[in-house]
C-alpha cells in the first residue's frame, strides 16, 4: 500500500532532523516500539508490539536511517516478523523551510504479511494512516521537549 | 436397462431424507469426533511469505516447549516421501505434503509440531524460527510468463507447468471462410466452496506391524488413495483409510486433503503415534482449495444467419504454486463436452497452465464446465448482438436435435440422451419470456437498468478416468511408459439377513447429500419394501468396503453409478431370492412378484411367502435350497459404463459418461449509483435423466445457484500483488447468507432416462454451477447495454460495475 502525506512544525529544520533520526526520538515516536538498539550507526533491531484486528503480536526486526542527508532527507526503512506475519515500510523522508515552519513530507511503500495480512485486509490502510498520525504526533511532542 | 415408468414406487418421490433427523439432533459423527486412545494433535507453522528461499529453521526451543513430542521439518520430506506427481506436468517440479527449501505460496506448511494437544502445539510454533531469504512473487497468469517473471520451479525454468494444444476439425479454414467473427478477452476470478466443516485428519502408525491407518474426511477419487500410498512409499495393503460416516460439505474441495494426509501420517510415522489434525477455518482458506482461475482470448466463428461453425480459444489457468491432482482437470474434465449443447464441428483449445504464488486450485463443483461456457455463451451473446439476433433465437438454432442421439462430439464424448430444445422452450415459457421483454422495454423508458441473461450447456456427470490422459501430449502418451486410463465405476454390497432385513453398504462418502435416503429408495424400489425398512451405512473403509480406483463423491457421480451398483446388487440378491420362493411354493421364478415384504405367485396373492420366510430359508435351511444354490443372501456388484474408454491419438475421449442439459434464464436490475445488482427472476430447467427424488434434487439447484450468486458477486479468491492471501476469512471473503440467496426459482425439468444406467438417473449436483455465472454475466451486460457497457471480467462487485459504467461515460 501507498504511504504518503505531509506535517507541519513550527521548529527549525536542524532540530526536527535531529529529531526524525536520534534513535533516542524514534523509539519513543514508532508506535508500539519497545527497543531501538544500535547495531552500527543509522541501524537499529527493533522490537514493536502492534495490534492489528484484534491481533496482537511482538515483531522483531530492524529500523534503519538510510541514505541520509541532513538535514534534508533520508529512507526510513522500518521491518519485523512474528507469528502474526511481518510488516515493512520505507518512506522517502523530506524535509524543508517555509514560512518559518518546517515541512517534513514522506513517500513510501508499506507492506503487511501472513496473518494479519489474511484476516486485517480491510483495516490494514486504516491502521497504516492512524500510525502515522500517531508517529507524527509524538515527533511533535518530542520536538516540544527539547 | 432402465425401468419403466409407472413400475417405481419410490423412486422419482419426494422421500424425506431420514439422515437430516441425526444431523439436527447434533449425532452426526464427524472425524473430529474420532478420539483414539494416547492420542497427539498437530500443528503446522505456514509461511507468511508468497515466495521466498528457506535459509534456515531452528525449532529447538519448540521442541523443549512442555507438552511438545515432536516436530517434523521440511529437509526431511524428501527421504522420507515421494513427490506428488500429477498428469502433464514434468516429474522435474517436486510436489511434496510440506515446503522443502523453498516457499512457493503464503500458508505452505513449513513444520509441523505434534503435543498432547492442539494450545501446546499452537504455542510451539511460535518458538520455531525460520530465516525466510524473501522473492519477488508472481500472481497473474500473463505476467507470470514474461521473460522477466519470478520462476516458481527452478528446475523447469519456466512457469508454463502444463501446455496442449486441442484441436478438431479445422478452425483456421473455419475462420478463413466464415461471414462473421467476434472475439474478446475474458477473465474469470478464482473462487471455492468453503464447506463448513474444514479438512481433518487422523494417522495412526504401529511401528510393531509396519501399519498404517488413516481417518479422513476425504471424499474421493480412491485413485488419490493409490496416490498417498505410494507419496508414502507404502504397499497399499499396509495401508488402511477410513473415512467417517458425516462429512460437512465438500463440493469437491476435499479431494485434495490427500496432500494433507501425507503430511500427518508423515510424522505419525516418525514418532510411531497417532496424531490427529484439524484444519481451521483461516488454515483452510490459505491451504486448502479453490477452484483455478483463468484468463482467455476466444473467438467465434459463424455464418450470417447466425449458425456457429467454429471456436478459436486461448487460455491461461491459475493452477496456483504447484499442480494438485486430479489437475490440470480444470481445463481438460469437460472436453467431452467443451462445444456444449451445439452441433458446430470445429474447436481449437491452446490451455496453459502456469504456476503462480498461490494456493494450488482443486475440484469445485462445476469443475471446469463454469469457465468454458462463461466464454462461450458470453461470445455467443456478442454474436447475437452483432447480428441482431435474439439470444434465445441464436441458441436454438445451434443446438443439436434429439433425433441426433446418441450424439458423438467431435471432441470424443457420446451424449447418452436428450432433448435440449425441449429445455430452451420450456425455461422461456417459465420465465414468460416475452413478457418480461416487453417488460424490460418499458422499464427502459422509465431509466432502469433491467436485462435478461440466457446460458445453456450440457451436464457432464460420472468422469471417465481417462479424462485425466487429455494433460499428455500424443507422443507422451504413445511412450511405452505410459499407461492408459478408463473407467468410472462405483460398487455396491447388498445383503438379506436371516430375519429378511436389507442391508446395503457403500463407500460413496456423502458429505450431506441424502446419499442413504436415495439408496434405501432404489433398493426397496427393488424389494418391493418400504426405504425405512432398508439400512444404508455409506462409510467408507479400504480394508473392508468394496470399491474401485474410481470410487467416491465428485463429478456428480452418486446419482447414476452408485444407484445403478445398488439396484444391480438388490437385483440380483432380489432375484435368488424370487428362485427360492418358487422352489418352495413350486411355481416357476417368472410367475413370482415381490411386493409389500412378501413374494407371491402372479395372480394369487394368497399364495405368498414373507421375506422373513424366503432369507430364513436361505440361511437357516440351504439344505432345502436349489441344488447348486450357495448359502447365504448377498452380493457385491460392480458397476461400470462399457463408454468409458481410454482416448484416442487424436485427442478424441468421452470424459464423462451419462449427461445431462440445463439452461438458465435471469433478469436483473443494475443501479447505476452504487453499482449493485438485483436478482429479479431465475427460471432454470433441468434434464437430468430420470429424477430419484424431487425435493432432494431441488435442493441442488438452490444450492447451484446461490453458490453461483456468491461467485459472481461477492466471492473473490483474492491475492495482492505480493502474493499475500488478502480474504482468509468470512469478514473478507464473501460468502451469500440467506439475504443474498435467491428468494424464488422457478425450476423445470425434461427427462431423457440415459440408456446406459439402471434407473436411466444422470447426475445433477453441479448443473448450475455451471450456466448461471454465464446468465447472470449476460443478464448484466444486458442491463447495461444502453451505457456501452462490455462485461467481460469477473466478480461484478459493485465497484466494479460502478467504474465499468464510469469509464465508458468517459469514452463518450
Amino acid at each position: 500500500m501507498k504511504l504518503e502525506g505531509t506535517y507541519r512544525f513550527n521548529t527549525a529544520q536542524e532540530k526536527v532532523w535531529e529529531v526524525l533520526t536520534n534513535p533516542k526520538h524514534l523509539e519513543k515516536a514508532i508506535p508500539g516500539c519497545e527497543k531501538l538498539e544500535e547495531i552500527e550507526p543509522g541501524k537499529y533491531d527493533a522490537t514493536l508490539k502492534i495490534g492489528i484486528a484484534a491481533i496482537k503480536g511482538t515483531y522483531k526486526g530492524m529500523a534503519e536511517v538510510a541514505d541520509p542527508q541532513p538535514p534534508d532527507k533520508y529512507r526510513l526503512v522500518v521491518e519485523g516478523g512474528g507469528s502474526p506475519g511481518f510488516v515493512k515500510g520505507e518512506a522517502l523522508i523530506e524535509l524543508s523551510y517555509q514560512d518559518q515552519r518546517t515541512i517534513v513530507s514522506y513517500q513510501g511503500e508499506g507492506q503487511v504479511g501472513g496473518l494479519i495480512a489474511g484476516v486485517g485486509q480491510r483495516l490494514i490502510s486504516g491502521i497504516a494512516k492512524m500510525m502515522l498520525g500517531q508517529f507524527f504526533k509524538q515527533i511533535g511532542k518530542e520536538l516540544k521537549s527539547l | 436397462m432402465s425401468k419403466e415408468k409407472g413400475q417405481s414406487k419410490w423412486v422419482g418421490k419426494s422421500y424425506p431424507a431420514k439422515e437430516i433427523l441425526r444431523y439436527v439432533r447434533g449425532r452426526g459423527e464427524y472425524i473430529d469426533d474420532v478420539k483414539l486412545p494416547n492420542m497427539l494433535h498437530a500443528a503446522d507453522l505456514r509461511s507468511p511469505y508468497a515466495h521466498a528461499r528457506i535459509k534456515n529453521i531452528d525449532a529447538d526451543k519448540a521442541l523443549k516447549l512442555k507438552g511438545v513430542k515432536g516436530v517434523l521439518l521440511g529437509h526431511e520430506i524428501p527421504d522420507i516421501s515421494n513427490s506428488f506427481p500429477a498428469a502433464g506436468v514434468s516429474p522435474k517440479l517436486k510436489f511434496y505434503s510440506m515446503a522443502v527449501d523453498k516457499v512457493r505460496y503464503m500458508g505452505e506448511p513449513v513444520a509441523t509440531v505434534i503435543a498432547k494437544n492442539r494450545y501446546v502445539a499452537e504455542d510451539a510454533l511460535d518458538l520455531i524460527h525460520v530465516e525466510y531469504e524473501p522473492l519477488p512473487a508472481v500472481v497473474d497468469q500473463e505476467k507470470a510468463l514474461e521473460e522477466d517473471a519470478p520462476i516458481l520451479h527452478e528446475e523447469l525454468g519456466t512457469n508454463l507447468i502444463n501446455h496442449r494444444v486441442l484441436h478438431w476439425g479445422d478452425v483456421d479454414k473455419v475462420f478463413r471462410e466464415a461471414d462473421v467473427t467476434v472475439e474478446d478477452r475474458f477473465v474469470f476470478h478464482s473462487y471455492a466452496g468453503t464447506p463448513i466443516e474444514n479438512f481433518g485428519v487422523i494417522a495412526k502408525f504401529d511401528p510393531g506391524e509396519d501399519f498404517l491407518t488413516l481417518w479422513a474426511n476425504f471424499v474421493g477419487p480412491f485413485s488419490l488413495y493409490f496416490l498417498l500410498a505410494m507419496a508414502l512409499r507404502m504397499r497399499e495393503n499396509k495401508i488402511r483409510f477410513i473415512v467417517p460416516r458425516d462429512i460437512g460439505g465438500s463440493f469437491g474441495i476435499k479431494c485434495g486433503i490427500f496432500v494433507d494426509i501425507v503430511r500427518i501420517a508423515l510424522v505419525a510415522k516418525k514418532y510411531g503415534r497417532a496424531v490427529k489434525w484439524i484444519q481451521d477455518r483461516r488454515e483452510h482458506m490459505v491451504g486448502g482449495g479453490r477452484h483455478s482461475g483463468r484468463i482467455s482470448y476466444v473467438k467465434m466463428a459463424a455464418t450470417k444467419d447466425g449458425i456457429i461453425t467454429g471456436i478459436d480459444e486461448k487460455w491461461y489457468e491459475d493452477v496456483g504454486a504447484y499442480m494438485r491432482a486430479p489437475e490440470p482437470a480444470c481445463m481438460y474434465r469437460p472436453s467431452g463436452n467443451y462445444v456444449g449443447g451445439y452441433s458446430f464441428k470445429d474447436l481449437r483449445v491452446d490451455a496453459n497452465a502456469v504456476a503462480l504464488n498461490k494456493l494450488e486450485s482443486a475440484p469445485y463443483r462445476g469443475y471446469g464446465c463454469h469457465l468454458v461456457y462463461f466464454n462461450h455463451e458470453r461470445i455467443l451473446d456478442m454474436l447475437a448482438r452483432k447480428l441482431d439476433m435474439d439470444p434465445v433465437e441464436i441458441r436454438m438454432k445451434n443446438l443439436i436435435n434429439k433425433d441426433q442421439f446418441p450424439y458423438e462430439t467431435p471432441t470424443g464424448a457420446t451424449y447418452d440422451s436428450g432433448d435440449y430444445k425441449a429445455c430452451l422452450r420450456k425455461a422461456v415459457e417459465l420465465f414468460e419470456y416475452e413478457k418480461m421483454r416487453k417488460m424490460q422495454k418499458q422499464a427502459k423508458k422509465d431509466g432502469r437498468l433491467i436485462g435478461i441473461g440466457v446460458a445453456a450447456g450440457v451436464d457432464p456427470s460420472v468422469s471417465n478416468m481417462a479424462y485425466i490422459t487429455v494433460a499428455y501430449t500424443p507422443e507422451e502418451r504413445a511412450e511405452a511408459s505410459y499407461l492408459p486410463k478408463s473407467g468410472g465405476g462405483e460398487t455396491a454390497f447388498v445383503k438379506v439377513d436371516p430375519s429378511g432385513t436389507i442391508t446395503v453398504s457403500m463407500g460413496t462418502c456423502q458429505s450431506g447429500q441424502s446419499h442413504e435416503s436415495t439408496i434405501a429408495q432404489v433398493v426397496a424400489d427393488e424389494f418391493g419394501v418400504s426405504p425405512a425398512e432398508v439400512t444404508v451405512i455409506d462409510q467408507m473403509d479400504t480394508a473392508t468396503h468394496p470399491f474401485c480406483v474410481s470410487t467416491g463423491s465428485y463429478s456428480s457421480r452418486f446419482a447414476s453409478v452408485a444407484t445403478s451398483a445398488a439396484a444391480l446388487a438388490a437385483r440380483k440378491v432380489k432375484e435368488k431370492m424370487v428362485k427360492i420362493a418358487a422352489h418352495v411354493l413350486e411355481a416357476s421364478p417368472e410367475d413370482i412378484m415381490a411386493a409389500d415384504g412378501k413374494f407371491f405367485v402372479k395372480g394369487s396373492p394368497d399364495i405368498s411367502l414373507s421375506m422373513k420366510r424366503v432369507a430364513g430359508t436361505a440361511h437357516w435351511d440351504p439344505g432345502s435350497l436349489p441344488s447348486g444354490m450357495e448359502v447365504g443372501l448377498s452380493t457385491q456388484e460392480t458397476f461400470n459404463f462399457e463408454t468409458s474408454k481410454t482416448i484416442t491419438a487424436d485427442d478424441k475421449v468421452n470424459s464423462s459418461n451419462t449427461y445431462g442439459f440445463m439452461v438458465d434464464i435471469a433478469a436483473v436490475e443494475v443501479d447505476p449509483n452504487t453499482g449493485k445488482v438485483d436478482l429479479l427472476k431465475y427460471t432454470t430447467v433441468h434434464d437430468v435423466g430420470t429424477v430419484l427424488n424431487p425435493k432432494f434434487l431441488e435442493g441442488q439447484i438452490y444450492g447451484a445457484i446461490t453458490q453461483s450468486i456468491g461467485g459472481v458477486f461477492y466471492e473473490d479468491y483474492a491475492y495482492d500483488e505480493n502474493g499475500q492471501m488478502v480474504a482468509a476469512s468470512f469478514a473478507d471473503y464473501l460468502c451469500p447468507t440467506a439475504k443474498e440467496a435467491p428468494k424464488k426459482l422457478d425450476i423445470g425439468h425434461v427427462e431423457t432416462p440415459s440408456p446406459l444406467t439402471v434407473l436411466g438417473s444422470k447426475g445433477g449436483a453441479e448443473s448450475s454451477n455451471e450456466t448461471c455465472p454465464a446468465a447472470l454475466a449476460n443478464a448484466v451486460e444486458d442491463a447495461l447495454l444502453p451505457l456501452d457497457v462490455t462485461i467481460n471480467e469477473l466478480p461484478l462487485t459493485p465497484n466494479k460495475i460502478w467504474q465499468l459504467i464510469q469509464e465508458a461515460k468517459e469514452q463518450k
